[in-house]
């Protein structure tokens, strides 16, 4: 949330060919970033993880998530279980593997929601600027004004508990921070030449903003979708923590830590692994959104 | 966070025999116990770990409610300890006339309120009036009072915006007080279990001068806001049972200290003190550390205990009077099939569900729990586990595996019942192929997607006991009920009949053999498939002494019946 | 960067918004004052509309003999619920405008405001304590990596800040419940550790202050080392170096107390989020405040608890937000007041 701070307009008189070397640019700066390139190797390696896990559990290299041993529940560590079982006997690590799946997934798609209202909004009450800005500015006011985790709990509420309700729900809390960044961005780039120079040859607003302001905003948009990403992570382990969360027995991380915790005297680490599991996933995407800032904010060029 | 199976509080509880009996065999013999600790040390420490709604009685609907208010208020008569009858309690005796119509009770001429008034009948008909004041809408009105009392049947109907109607309705009441100490109830029709509803804690003696001096002078019989003044601190609060309500820290704890008045004599305990912790985790090191002297423990927490040599010594299971399981909503093709809810019911090893649950969901086959009267283990036979059976009875039923995997399993969003039903859905996919899915709910979800029978397959559904009669459950499962209780409205040919003339039957063999008939339609047309007894594992201090424990009790507090003659004994 | 709470981001993004000219101060607080009836007016508009879509009703019983439908009836008129949602919705506002929040309907006929008093204190005792924490030690960091810049204690403060920023404050109370309160007692045969359920002026408010305290402070540490960095570049200490004046002095007066001008500002929206507490870290230590009384209340669809503690929440928070937006006029002059 604080990401914001960094995020000032980026010097948009650019051509294409200046945008060219801009986002080779970027790459040149990010590279440098040794920090960054750990979390990007790390975030790389949970999308790998994400999509390997069924193929591996295929192969019987890990166990089924969802098998359940009755009779062996909490079983410690084992070489067929390197991480022990959990309350129903289900192999441990096998879910914390496949938990990054529905981790990934809440991160990716709630971006998804968070980018179709905060761009609409924030594209359209910059563009237009005027009544249409302070209508909208005023209604994310409002928005804004939510004490966001008790936003998303009544909504959940509302919604049922299912995989889409929490999508949903996280995605309809945090889209202002994105519309403000978009307004600010778009406010400052429509009075620029370039924007000008569209608009006197008669191009629609729809093309000037798709082809002119959107591509000017793509790089503070990406930075602010990367950090959105451990935020709705976050908060879907919170309400899964909750009990409101991903249903069972799909395994998730933050539902892992809930039923963890009723057995944290008996085994600890049942809700220890999927801590860790979330602490490193936001480290990682932390470190990337630090690089990808860096890289892809001109005013950090010195 | 809780593990109880089925959702969240559930209601007071039940009867005796078998198991009942075998519990007070246990208990150490009252008279020669350990040596008392120093009065300074009687302090019991128990955790019921919610915090009551209310103070007052007669709103007091969970059975951690109960718990707490039992202690504080005392009607005319309470479970005997071994659970097979009532005994006196604020009445020293009752009589019924020979038509089963009048209830004639004779109140204590030495029982006094918490502040040394004599307790009068008059104080029991305002109580029993309050109760049945449709505007004060209490929770344990409807049925036990309005359908058993007479005139009291149109309790429902009463506009309780209107005054005149509800003091008209009120005065219309079986209700009397002859002499100050004789109270009077006269019955609407037979109801040989109307011994067990006046037993029921919510049928409390009230002191109308206390409620109206809280409220500040008298008020209109509509205004609910001004009646329940008197119930929301301790302080305001005049019981007439062995304890009085001293100190409430909010979400901390409840303190009790002893009545001073009681007729029986003070309870020995200095103080009772309510703990509300709601982590089981922080319950346990509490106990472990001797700040707390009773606690329940949870599944992983058993299994835990159960592998320590010195809580292993401690702990105990108890039984709770319900039994647990699955309900079909018939309403649904697949569903009303006979052979399909057999095939799911036999599929299913109910000791599984007892290994998931570190022993605590006992498997039981029939409707009425082991420890009632009417249990018979053989009347579940037609529900076993028999994977054969089940496959054959699953061919029987015409439908293919791919239409019975659309099928899914409304659960609550309850630790405990995630649990049990994961491994239900999980024995179904293995034991028949079957894939069914969870459909997982949070608790406030589920009551209306099963009142309006928006559901498959629900569980696990349950009931604890009221009352040890088993009229408490047979009323369940008719057709008056559907929608009610009955979510999944099953066809049962005759059982509505039976249920009926058995309720209001006066012989009670006669009695006994019409319910035994009626459960055993249910079971074997697979009504509903019964999976386990509850049990909850409970750890003690050992100088804890004279713990009168019962199947009655709240699932948290072992020996919540009666702190009476409860003691700390040196250590 | 994820956080448990909203305010710090929402005071921080209003700096912005508002820069420029100075003056019309009086008219700037009246506006913002006058503003902020609508927003609270929405806020509870938008959340009646969905405590009463979420499913279920207040008078729902987890389990066993629900409620006979005239019962159900007579509550629904007892508590207003049976008139139309509008005229619900008026009475509602009327009876907030004259300070009333109602009756709570899960504890039977309390006021919903005797409830949210009774879980306040719970939630202050941690917000304060957590509150006399966060600023020395925050600062502390902040001001010594500042001085040290790139040595290593500068490395330490800033990747502990970054940790403290990163991980979510729910992963630290568990981390911290595993390692401090369970690992401990069994490392130690029950003899040393932290308790990790419960609150009162002992040693169970130690983790979920450390839990709570994280983030801010890593926040505060780093806003801190980025004004002291900048105030060290500038002319008039470097003029104050030169002329020869002894380190504390041109530390004391001229750095730190310009540096933590923007830091001051902050420290509002910390303090509100403190003040309305954390709703997770309330739950994870079994802190009975109002966070957690938030959450029993949506499970219980307690309309008028819910309602009441979301008005609140946005009512704090819109207030810390205006007294910092006005602090920051009178601090900073190049301000403008649009």
């Amino acid at each position: 949330m604080s990401t914001s701070a960094a995020l000032l307009p980026i010097e948009a008189d650019l051509d294409a060919i200046e945008q060219v070397g801009l986002w080779k640019d970027a790459w040149t700066r990010f590279r440098r970033n040794r920090l960054a390139i750990i979390g990007g190797t790390v975030v790389l390696l949970l999308v790998l993880d994400a999509f390997l896990a069924p193929v591996l559990e295929a192969a019987h290299l890990i166990a089924n998530p969802l098998k359940q041993d009755p009779v062996n529940l909490y079983a410690s560590a084992s070489w067929s279980h390197p991480m022990g079982l959990d309350a129903l006997g289900r192999d441990l690590m096998s879910r914390l593997m496949f938990g990054a799946q529905i981790s990934l997934t809440i991160g990716v798609l709630v971006q998804g929601i968070i980018v179709l209202i905060g761009l609409s909004i924030g594209l359209t009450a910059g563009y237009f600027g005027g009544k249409i800005d302070n209508l909208l500015m005023r209604f994310t006011d409002v928005w804004f004004a939510f004490p966001d985790l008790l936003f998303v709990l009544v909504l959940v509420s509302v919604f049922g508990a299912s995989e889409l309700s929490i999508f949903a729900a996280i995605g309809l809390v945090n889209w202002v921070n994105l519309a403000r960044i978009v307004r600010g961005l778009t406010l400052s780039l429509r009075e620029r030449e370039f924007v000008e120079a569209a608009r006197a040859v008669g191009s629609s607003p729809l093309r000037i903003i798709s082809r002119h302001i959107f591509p000017n905003i793509l790089g503070p948009v990406i930075v602010t979708i990367t950090f959105g990403i451990p935020q709705a992570i976050f908060t879907e382990a919170v309400l899964s923590y909750l009990g409101v969360g991903i249903p069972p027995p799909t395994p998730s991380w933050g539902t892992m830590i809930h039923d963890g915790y009723e057995a944290i005297n008996y085994a600890p680490m049942q809700a220890g692994w999927p801590a860790i599991a979330i602490a490193i996933t936001m480290l990682a995407f932390t470190f990337l959104g630090d690089g990808l800032r860096d890289a892809l904010d001109p005013r950090m060029r010195k | 966070m809780r593990f109880d199976t089925f959702h969240s509080r559930r209601r007071l509880i039940s009867v005796g025999a078998v198991a009942a009996l075998a519990l007070v065999a246990c208990q150490p013999s009252a008279s020669a116990g350990p040596t008392a600790a120093p009065a300074s040390q009687q302090v019991l420490q128990v955790n019921p770990t919610t915090e009551p709604n209310t103070f007052d009685p007669g709103q007091q609907t969970y059975s951690f409610e109960g718990a707490m208010g039992r202690s504080a208020f005392e009607p005319l008569l309470t479970a005997k300890a071994d659970l097979t009858d009532v005994q006196p309690a604020a009445a020293e005796s009752w009589s019924v006339s020979s038509d089963g119509l009048t209830y004639t009770f004779k109140l204590r001429k030495n029982a006094q309120w918490s502040d040394g008034k004599p307790v009068v009948a008059a104080d029991f008909v305002y109580g029993y009036k309050r109760l049945l004041n449709p505007a004060l809408t209490a929770g344990y009105t409807d049925p036990f009072f309005d359908q058993t009392i007479a005139g009291a049947a149109t309790y429902g109907k009463v506009d309780a915006t209107s005054a005149s109607a509800i003091d008209a309705f009120l005065a219309g009441l079986g209700l009397s007080a002859p002499d100050p100490y004789t109270f009077v109830i006269k019955l609407a029709q037979p109801t040989p279990y109307f011994k067990w509803v006046v037993s029921l804690w919510v049928a409390a003696p009230i002191r109308q001068d206390v409620v109206e001096s809280a409220a500040g002078g008298p008020f209109p019989s509509t205004d609910a806001t001004k009646a329940e003044a008197w119930a929301q601190k301790p302080a305001t609060v005049i019981g007439n049972g062995p304890f009085v309500f001293s100190e409430l820290v909010h979400g901390d704890h409840l303190t009790l200290t002893p009545n001073s008045h009681y007729w029986g004599g003070a309870p020995k305990l200095q103080k009772l003190i309510e703990r509300f912790i709601t982590d089981n985790n922080t319950g346990l090191a509490d106990f472990k550390t001797g700040t707390l002297d009773i606690d329940n423990l949870q599944a992983a927490n058993v299994l835990a205990a159960k592998s320590d040599p010195t809580l292993s010594k401690l702990g105990k299971l108890y039984p709770e009077l319900g039994t647990f399981w699955l309900t079909f909503n018939q309403a649904n093709s697949m569903l009303a099939n006979k052979d399909l809810r057999l095939a799911l019911i036999q599929s299913v090893d109910r000791t599984q569900i007892q290994a998931a649950t570190a022993g605590t969901d006992v498997p039981v086959q029939t409707f009425i729990p082991q420890g009632m009267a009417g249990y018979d283990a053989a009347l579940g036979a037609s529900q076993k586990f028999d994977v054969a059976s089940a496959k054959a009875h699953l061919a029987a039923s015409g439908f293919t595996v791919a239409q019975v995997s659309t099928l899914k399993l409304l659960t609550r969003d309850t630790t405990g019942s995630r649990l049990i039903n994961q491994n239900v859905i999980s024995q179904w996919s293995t034991n028949l192929g079957l894939n069914i899915q969870l459909d997982i709910q949070p608790s406030h979800s589920v009551h209306p997607l099963l009142s309006a029978a928006k559901f498959d397959i629900y569980g696990p559904d349950g009931w604890n006991a009221d009352y040890p009669d088993p009229q408490d459950f047979f009323d369940i499962f008719t057709s008056a009920s559907c929608h009610a209780l009955n979510w999944g409205c099953p066809v049962l040919p005759g059982y509505d009949a039976l249920v009926a003339k058995a309720d209001s039957d006066t012989n009670a063999t006669s009695r006994a053999a019409e319910y035994d008939q009626a459960q055993k339609i249910l079971v074997d047309t697979g009504g509903a498939g019964f999976l386990y007894q509850q049990y909850e594992y409970d750890v003690v201090q050992p100088w804890v002494q004279n713990l009168t424990t019962s199947s009655l009790q709240d699932e948290y507090v072992p020996g919540d019946l009666s702190y009476q003659a409860t003691y700390i004994s040196k250590h | 960067m994820p956080t448990g709470g909203r305010p710090i981001g929402g005071a921080f993004l209003l700096f912005r918004v508002l820069r420029g000219r100075p003056a019309r101060l009086g008219i700037f607080v009246l506006r913002r004052v006058l503003w902020m009836v609508p927003v609270v007016f929405f806020v509870i508009l938008i959340t009646f509309v969905l405590a009463h879509l979420a499913p279920g009703s207040p008078w729902d019983r987890g389990a066993g003999r629900q409620l006979s439908a005239a019962v159900i009836h007579n509550r629904n008129v007892t508590y207003g619920l049976d008139k139309p949602y509008w005229q619900q919705f008026l009475v509602y506002i009327w009876n907030v405008a004259h300070l009333n929040f109602g009756l709570s309907f899960q504890f039977q006929d309390q006021s919903v405001s005797g409830l949210l008093l009774a879980g306040w204190p719970y939630t202050l005792t941690l917000g304060l304590t957590a509150f006399c924490l966060i600023v020395p030690v925050g600062i502390l960091l902040g001001v010594v990596a500042a001085l040290r810049q790139n040595s290593k204690v500068d490395y330490i403060a800033t990747a502990f800040a970054t940790l403290g920023a990163t991980i979510p404050n729910f992963v630290i109370a568990i981390l911290l419940i595993i390692v401090l309160g369970v690992g401990a007692r069994n490392a130690t045969g029950g003899n040393l550790w932290l308790p990790f359920s419960g609150i009162g002026l002992d040693s169970r408010l130690i983790l979920p202050v450390i839990a709570i305290s994280a983030l801010p402070i890593a926040y505060v540490a780093r806003l801190t080392r980025a004004s002291t960095l900048e105030i060290l570049r500038q002319e008039y200490v470097r003029t104050a170096w030169a002329k020869g004046l002894p380190e504390r002095l041109v530390i004391g007066r001229h750095v730190l107390l310009n540096a933590l001008i923007p830091v001051i500002t902050a420290l509002g929206p910390i303090f509100a989020f403190l003040l309305t507490g954390s709703v997770i870290i309330e739950t994870v230590f079994s802190i009975p405040g109002i966070g957690s009384t938030f959450v029993t209340a949506v499970n219980a669809r307690d309309y008028p608890m819910i309602l009441a503690t979301t008005i609140l929440f946005s009512f704090v928070i819109a207030a810390v937000n205006l007294v910092v937006d006005i602090l920051y006029v009178v601090i900073d002059p190049r301000v403008r007041l649009s």
